[in-house]
C-alpha cells in the first residue's frame, strides 16, 4: 500500500470495523445470554453495566439441557437437508440458468417471466394447495416432502442466469469449432468458471433451507424428522420461555450455519489472489 | 356455479389420491396421530407413555407442534379434511370455531360432565354439544414483590379471599412503588395485550363481550363497561405510569418482575414454579385478582383441551383414548407432569395436598364462584386479533372508546360469514 | 445468442422446469384460481367472481397496507441495495483481515428471520432492552423503537436491513471479483478518479449482479412479513400493517382465502411489474433478450 492512500486506508478498516461492530453485537448478545444462568438472563440488560456485556457467572446448564434431549437429530436433519438441496439445487438450477443465459429458443421470454414469478408468490399463499399435493403423492412425513420442494428455484436460476450470461459467448463458439458438445462445455467451462457463483447459489439455498420453518412443520410430524428451527421454536410457548434453552439452541444453530460461510469466505479470497497473479 | 377446490386437485391429479387414502386397520393395533403443543418431551412423553401401557392396542404417533404456529399448521391439515390427525390440541376458546367447521366429533357420549368443573365444561361446548375435552385449565393471580412493597412503606395485599383488593388500591399501591426513569414498575398484566387477560376489566363492571349468540361485538365490547375497564387500562401506562408500556412479549413480563423490577404481576399458575425456580433471591406472594370497587370480582380461565377429528376414521380408538385421557389416573398424571389448574374434581380431592398452599386455595376459590370463560364464537380467532391490536394501540394512548367502537365493527364483519 | 438443435434448451431445462411445475406452477395455479372463490365455513368452495377484488378496493384498511407497503419498499430496497453495495466495495480488496470482516458481515443471515424478530424485540425492548439500558445510561431518555407509530416502521426497516445487507452484499461483491483488476488499473493509469472509476468502469460491469440484487431484493422485501407477526402485530396504528400480514392473517386469523389469496396474486403483480421494469433499467447494452 502506498503512502498517500494510507489515510484512506485507516478511513476504509474504522468503516469496516463500525459495521461489522453493529451487525455483531445482537449475535455477540446472544451467545453471551446463552451461558448466563436463568435468573441473570434479563437482570443486567435494562440497565447498562458491564455485566449487560460481560456474564457474571458463566454456566453451560443451557447447553447440557439442549443436548440432552432431541435437539442433535434437529441438527442432523437440517444439516442433511441442507446439503442434499444444495447438492441437487446446484445442478439442477445451473442447467437452466445455463439455458436461459446461452441459448436461444421458442418462448424463452414468456418462461424466464413465469421462472420470475415462481419466487414471488407468497409461499404462505401456496402452502396449502402444496400440502394436499404432497400427501396426494404420499410424501408428507418424508425427508422427501422437505427437500424436493426446495430444489428447484426460481431466484437460484434466475442468479445462474444472470451470471452466466457475463462470460463472453467466443469462448463457446471456439469450443464448439473443437468439437465439444453443449454439455461438455457446461460442465467443463462454464462451471469451472462460476466458483463465486456456485458459492454463492450454494449458499442461498443452504440459507433458505437452515432457515425453513413453516414447511416443515407443515410437512413432516414425526419426531424424527424435526428440523432445527422448529426445536428452537419449541422452547416458546404461551405459558413460559426456556431463554436459557432457546438462546443456546439458537447460539448453536448460527455457528454451526457459519461454518459453509467460513469455507465459502476461503473461497473467495483464492480467486481473488489468481486475478492478482496475472 | 358450485365446486370444490379439492374436486378440481383431484380431478387434476387423478388416482395419485387412492394411495394416500389412510391405511385401513388392522385388527390388532392401531396407531393414532395426535397433535401435541412443543411442550418440554419430559412433559409429553411420559404422558403417552402410559396411555400405551393401558391400551396396548393402541399406539400413538406424538407431534409437538411450536406454539408460535400450533394454530397455522393444524389449518392447513384440517383443511386438508382427511382423518389427518386423529386427535389435536384445541385452545378451549378455538372449540366453536372447529365445530362449526365440523373439524370436531361431539364427545357428550363418552364423557359423564359431572366430573368436571362447569366452567370447563362451559368452555368446552358450542350449541349445546360438547366438542371438546378439558384437559387443564387456567386462573389469573396476583403476585406482589414484598421488598418493593416494604421500601415503598405500604401494606401488600394477602391471599385472604375476603380482603381481595380493588383496582383502585393496586393503582394507589403502584404509584408508591413505580419509578419509570429507573425502570421500575408498579404493576404489569402477564399478557399486556390479550383479551384473555383484559376482559375481565370490563366484566367486572358489568359488561358482556359479545353477543349471547357469539355473532355480534357491536354494543357489546365497545359499550360503557368496556370504555370504562379499559380506560382505567390505559392510565396505568399513560396517566400514572406505573405499567411498563409496549411490553407484549407475554414471557419478558415474569422476568421483569423476577428481576425485581416490578411491584405486581397479574399472571397465571404456571409463572408460581417458574419464579420459584429461576429466582431463588425473589420474596413474593400471591393474592386474588383485583376487581373494581362498584363492580364485582371475575376471573380469566380456559386453557388448553384436546378434541377429536370428526374425520378420524379409527373411531374405536379414538373413543378409547378420549375416555382414557380424561380418566383421574391419566389427568393426575398430567397434572404432575404439567400442571395446568385441574377441570377434574376427582384431581382435586386426590391429592389434597399438592393444593393446601396460598396459590391453590385462591384458584379453586375462583374457579368456583368467579371464573368466566371467554365468548363462545366460531369467530374467536378474529376477534381476538381484532381486539388485540386495538387494546395494544389504547395503552399506547388511542381513545377507547373510538377504538372499541371501530373494533367491534370489524369483529362484526368478520364473523358475519360463520351466520347460516 | 446461440441458435441450436430446438430440443437442446429444454434437455437444459426439463429437471428446473418438472420440480417448478410440480412444486410451485401447480399450487400459484390452484391458488391464482382460488382467489375468485369464497368458502362457506364448512369448507365448499363458491365461485364469487371478482368479489374478492372488489372487496378489497372498498376496503381502507387494504389502501392503508397498500401505502404502508409502498412506503416500506421505496426506503428499504435502495437502502438495501446502496448499504451493500457500500460494503461490498469496502470488502472487496484482499487486505489484512478482510476476510474476518466479510465473515463478520455474514454472520446475521444465519439467523432465521423468527429468531431475528426476537432477538430485535428483546434488544429494542422498552423495559428490559439492552439498547433502552444503553441509553438510559448515557442519560437519554429510553426509546419506543417498535411500540410508536413514528419509530416502527423505520426500526422495521432497521432490523430487516440488519439481516439483509450481509446477505446481498455477497452476489455484489462475487460481481466485483469477477471485475479484472486489469480494468481498473488501466483506468486508473489514465488518470481517472475513484469516483469517475467506480462510475464508468465498475458500475458498468455490475448491471447483471445488481439487476439480480435489486429484483431478488423487491421480492424479499414484499414478503417479509414475520417480524410484523411476531413483534408488531400490524401496529401501532397500522404503521407497520403490511400487505403480506395483512393477506397472512386473512388466511390464518380470519380464514378468509379467497381474500388472502386475492392479496396475494395482488403482490405478485406488483412485484413482477417493479422487477421488469429494474431488469429493464439495468439491462446490459448487447442484451435483447432481457425480459
Amino acid at each position: 500500500m502506498s503512502a498517500s492512500s494510507l489515510p484512506l486506508g485507516i478511513l476504509r478498516y474504522a468503516a469496516l470495523s463500525l459495521v461489522a461492530a453493529i451487525l455483531l453485537l445482537p449475535i455477540y448478545w446472544l451467545v453471551m445470554s446463552s451461558f448466563r444462568p436463568a435468573d441473570e438472563i434479563f437482570r443486567f440488560a435494562g440497565a447498562f453495566s458491564l455485566e449487560t456485556l460481560v456474564p457474571r457467572t458463566l454456566t453451560l446448564e443451557n447447553y447440557q439441557q439442549i443436548f440432552a434431549g432431541t435437539f442433535t437429530r434437529a441438527l442432523f436433519n437440517s444439516i442433511f437437508v441442507s446439503f442434499a438441496t444444495v447438492f441437487l439445487g446446484v445442478f439442477v438450477n445451473s442447467m437452466a440458468g445455463f439455458a436461459f443465459a446461452v441459448f436461444d429458443f421458442p418462448f424463452k421470454k414468456p418462461l424466464f417471466v413465469i421462472v420470475l414469478l415462481s419466487f414471488m408468490m407468497p409461499f404462505e399463499s401456496i402452502v396449502i394447495p402444496l400440502y394436499t399435493l404432497m400427501r396426494t403423492f404420499s410424501l408428507t412425513d418424508t425427508y422427501a416432502a422437505l427437500i424436493l420442494p426446495e430444489v428447484a428455484g426460481g431466484l437460484i436460476i434466475f442468479l445462474f442466469r444472470q451470471f452466466f450470461a457475463g462470460i463472453p459467448k467466443e469462448i463457446y463458439e471456439a469450443a464448439r469449432v473443437d468439437g465439444a458438445s453443449w454439455w461438455q462445455i457446461y460442465l467443463r467451462m462454464t462451471m469451472p468458471l462460476s466458483g463465486p457463483t456456485i458459492a454463492t447459489a450454494s449458499l442461498m439455498m443452504f440459507i433458505h433451507q437452515w432457515d425453513a420453518f413453516f414447511w416443515p412443520l407443515v410437512a413432516t410430524s414425526s419426531a424424527d424428522l424435526a428440523v432445527v428451527q422448529v426445536a428452537i421454536a419449541r422452547n416458546m410457548t404461551l405459558e413460559q420461555a426456556n431463554w436459557g434453552a432457546l438462546f443456546a439452541s439458537a447460539s448453536t444453530a448460527v455457528l454451526v450455519a457459519a461454518i459453509p460461510f467460513t469455507i465459502l469466505q476461503r473461497y473467495y479470497v483464492r480467486v481473488v489472489v489468481t486475478h492478482a497473479d496475472k | 356455479m358450485k365446486a370444490s377446490r379439492r374436486t378440481f386437485l383431484k380431478a387434476g391429479l387423478g388416482a395419485g389420491a387412492l394411495i394416500a387414502a389412510p391405511h385401513v386397520a388392522r385388527a390388532q393395533q392401531t396407531t393414532l396421530k395426535v397433535v401435541w403443543v412443543g411442550w418440554p418431551e419430559n412433559q409429553v412423553t411420559p404422558l403417552f407413555a402410559e396411555f400405551e401401557k393401558r391400551n396396548p392396542t393402541i399406539k400413538t404417533a406424538v407431534e409437538r407442534l411450536p406454539f408460535s404456529q400450533v394454530f397455522q399448521a393444524l389449518e392447513i391439515r384440517l383443511n386438508a379434511r382427511t382423518g389427518d390427525p386423529d386427535i389435536f390440541i384445541v385452545d378451549s376458546p378455538l372449540t366453536a370455531s372447529y365445530a362449526a367447521r365440523g373439524h370436531l366429533m361431539p364427545l357428550d357420549a363418552l364423557v359423564d360432565k359431572s366430573r368436571f368443573a362447569p366452567s370447563a365444561i362451559t368452555a368446552a361446548s358450542y350449541d349445546g354439544k360438547m366438542y371438546s375435552a378439558p384437559f387443564g385449565t387456567s386462573m389469573q393471580v396476583l403476585y406482589y414483590n414484598r421488598t418493593l412493597f416494604k421500601d415503598a412503606g405500604i401494606e401488600p395485599p394477602t391471599a385472604d379471599m375476603g380482603k381481595r383488593w380493588t383496582w383502585e388500591q393496586v393503582l394507589e399501591a403502584g404509584k408508591k412503588i413505580a419509578k419509570p426513569a429507573d425502570n421500575v414498575w408498579g404493576f404489569t398484566f402477564e399478557q399486556q395485550e390479550r383479551p384473555y387477560q383484559l376482559l375481565p376489566l370490563g366484566q367486572s363492571l358489568g359488561g358482556t363481550a359479545l353477543s349471547p349468540d357469539g355473532f355480534k361485538a357491536t354494543g357489546f365490547i365497545d359499550g360503557p363497561a368496556f370504555v370504562e375497564g379499559f380506560t382505567f387500562m390505559q392510565k396505568l401506562y399513560t396517566e400514572a405510569k406505573i405499567s411498563p408500556p409496549g411490553q407484549f412479549d407475554t414471557a419478558l413480563t415474569p422476568e421483569l418482575f423476577g428481576a425485581g423490577k416490578c411491584g405486581m404481576l397479574l399472571g397465571g399458575t404456571f409463572i408460581y414454579d417458574t419464579l420459584k425456580s429461576k429466582f431463588p433471591n425473589l420474596d413474593f406472594g400471591v393474592a386474588p385478582h383485583p376487581y373494581f370497587a362498584k363492580g364485582k370480582p371475575v376471573t380469566p380461565t380456559g386453557a388448553w383441551n384436546f378434541g377429536i377429528n370428526a374425520r378420524s376414521t379409527q373411531k374405536e380408538a379414538v373413543a378409547q383414548f378420549a375416555k382414557d385421557m380424561l380418566s383421574d389416573d391419566m389427568n393426575t398424571l398430567w397434572f404432575k407432569l404439567r400442571p395446568y389448574v385441574p377441570t377434574l374434581n376427582a384431581v382435586w380431592q386426590r391429592d389434597a395436598a399438592s393444593f393446601s398452599s396460598d396459590l391453590w386455595k385462591i384458584v379453586k376459590s375462583e374457579l368456583e364462584t368467579t371464573a368466566v370463560p371467554r365468548p363462545a364464537t366460531p369467530g374467536w380467532r378474529e376477534y381476538e386479533d381484532i381486539l388485540r391490536v386495538a387494546l395494544r394501540d389504547m395503552q399506547a394512548g388511542g381513545n377507547p372508546a373510538e377504538m372499541l367502537k371501530a373494533a367491534a365493527q370489524r369483529i362484526d364483519r368478520e364473523i358475519a360469514k360463520y351466520k347460516g | 445468442m446461440m441458435r441450436v438443435k430446438p430440443w437442446l434448451p429444454f434437455a437444459f431445462l426439463a429437471p428446473a422446469l418438472l420440480g417448478l411445475f410440480v412444486f410451485r406452477f401447480v399450487p400459484i395455479g390452484i391458488s391464482l384460481v382460488g382467489s375468485f372463490f369464497g368458502q362457506s365455513i364448512r369448507g365448499d368452495t363458491l365461485f364469487v367472481g371478482l368479489k374478492n377484488y372488489l372487496d378489497l378496493f372498498g376496503d381502507p384498511t387494504f389502501w392503508g397496507s397498500v401505502w404502508t407497503t409502498l412506503l416500506f419498499n421505496v426506503i428499504i430496497n435502495p437502502l438495501q441495495v446502496v448499504l451493500a453495495l457500500g460494503l461490498a466495495m469496502l470488502a472487496r480488496r484482499p487486505t489484512k483481515f478482510v476476510d474476518i470482516f466479510r465473515a463478520s458481515f455474514l454472520l446475521p443471515m444465519t439467523v432465521s428471520i423468527a429468531l431475528t424478530s426476537i432477538i430485535w424485540s428483546i434488544m429494542l425492548d422498552p423495559t428490559l432492552g439492552p439498547v433502552n439500558g444503553f441509553l438510559r445510561w448515557l442519560g437519554l431518555p429510553a426509546q419506543s423503537f417498535f411500540r410508536s407509530p413514528d419509530q416502527a416502521l423505520p426500526t422495521l426497516i432497521l432490523v430487516a436491513t440488519w439481516k439483509g445487507v450481509g446477505y446481498w452484499m455477497v452476489f455484489l461483491l462475487a460481481g466485483l471479483l469477477a471485475i479484472p483488476e486489469s480494468l481498473n488499473e488501466a483506468a486508473a493509469i489514465d488518470g481517472a478518479s475513484p469516483w469517475r472509476r467506480f462510475w464508468h468502469v465498475t458500475l458498468p460491469l455490475m448491471k447483471r449482479p445488481l439487476a439480480f440484487v435489486m429484483v431478488a431484493d423487491t421480492a424479499a422485501n414484499f414478503l417479509l412479513f414475520a417480524p410484523v407477526y411476531i413483534v408488531t402485530n400490524g401496529g401501532p396504528n397500522g404503521a407497520t400493517h403490511l400487505l403480506m400480514f395483512e393477506a397472512y392473517q386473512s388466511a390464518f386469523a380470519f380464514l378468509n382465502h379467497g381474500r388472502s389469496l386475492a392479496i396475494s396474486t395482488i403482490i405478485l403483480l406488483i412485484v413482477i411489474a417493479i422487477a421488469l421494469m429494474e431488469l429493464r433499467l439495468f439491462r446490459p447494452e448487447e442484451e435483447a433478450d432481457t425480459p
